[in-house]
C-alpha cells in the first residue's frame, strides 16, 4: 500500500530513527513502511495518523486492485 | 517481573550444571555398560551443557541490559515490534509447510527401504499429531477471531 509517511517525515525533519522511538517500532519498520513493502496494523495506522494530526486515509493510500497478503 | 527470570535463568544454569557434572561422573564410572547406562551419560551431558549455556547467556544478557537501559529499550522494542513478529509467525508457517511434506517424504523413505514397522509407524503417528494439532489451533483461532 502506498503512503506518504516519508514526505511527512522529512516535511518535519525527523529521522526514521526519532519516528521509531516515538512509535515503539523498530527502524527497520519505518524504513519498509516508507518503501510500501510492509503494511502496517490497524494500530500502527493509527498511531501513525496521530503522530502526524492526520486522518489514516490521508497518509495511506488504498487502490483497488492491490493484493492482499 | 525482570528479576523473576533472571532467578529462573540462574536455577536453569544451575541445573544444567549439575546435570552436566553427573554426565561427566557417570561417563567415567559407567564406561563399559551397556544398554540405558550406555547412553544416559551423554543424555545428561548434552541437556545439562544446553541448560547451563542458555542460563548462563541469559543472565549476561540481563548484566549487560541493566548496564544500558538504552541497549534494553531496543531490545524489548526489537522484540514486540509488529513486522518482526509477522515476520517470525510467516517464517513459521512456512516451516510448518514444510516439515509436513519432509516428514510426507521421509515416511515414504523409510516405508520404501522397509525399516521396522514400528518406526514408520511412530513417524506416521508424529505426523497425524501434527496435523490435528493444526486443525485444534485453527478451531480454536477460528472462534476467537
Amino acid at each position: 500500500m502506498k503512503n506518504c509517511i516519508e514526505e511527512l517525515r522529512k516535511q518535519r525533519g525527523i529521522k526514521q530513527e526519532k519516528l521509531a522511538a516515538e512509535l515503539e517500532v523498530s527502524r527497520q519498520t519505518i524504513g519498509s513502511l516508507e518503501n510500501g513493502r510492509y503494511n502496517p496494523s490497524i494500530i500502527l495506522a493509527f498511531k501513525l495518523a496521530k503522530y502526524f494530526g492526520m486522518s489514516i486515509e490521508e497518509i495511506f493510500i488504498y487502490e483497488e486492485e492491490q493484493k492482499n497478503d | 517481573m525482570i528479576n523473576k527470570k533472571v532467578k529462573g535463568q540462574c536455577i536453569l544454569a544451575a541445573v544444567g550444571f549439575v546435570l552436566f557434572v553427573t554426565g561427566i561422573v557417570l561417563v567415567i564410572l559407567f564406561s563399559e555398560s551397556q544398554g540405558v547406562m550406555k547412553t544416559l551419560p551423554f543424555i545428561c551431558l548434552g541437556i545439562g551443557a544446553g541448560f547451563c549455556g542458555g542460563g548462563l547467556g541469559g543472565v549476561i544478557s540481563y548484566r549487560k541490559m541493566k548496564k544500558n537501559p538504552g541497549l534494553a529499550k531496543q531490545k524489548e522494542i526489537d522484540t514486540k515490534d509488529e513486522r518482526n513478529i509477522a515476520i517470525t509467525n510467516k517464517a513459521k508457517a512456512m516451516a510448518y509447510n514444510l516439515t509436513l511434506l519432509i516428514f510426507a517424504v521421509l515416511i515414504m523413505f523409510l516405508a520404501v527401504i522397509q525399516v521396522e514397522t514400528y518406526i514408520t509407524l511412530v513417524f506416521t503417528g508424529a505426523y497425524l499429531v501434527v496435523i490435528f494439532l493444526y486443525i485444534y489451533f485453527f478451531n480454536k483461532y477460528y472462534k476467537e477471531m
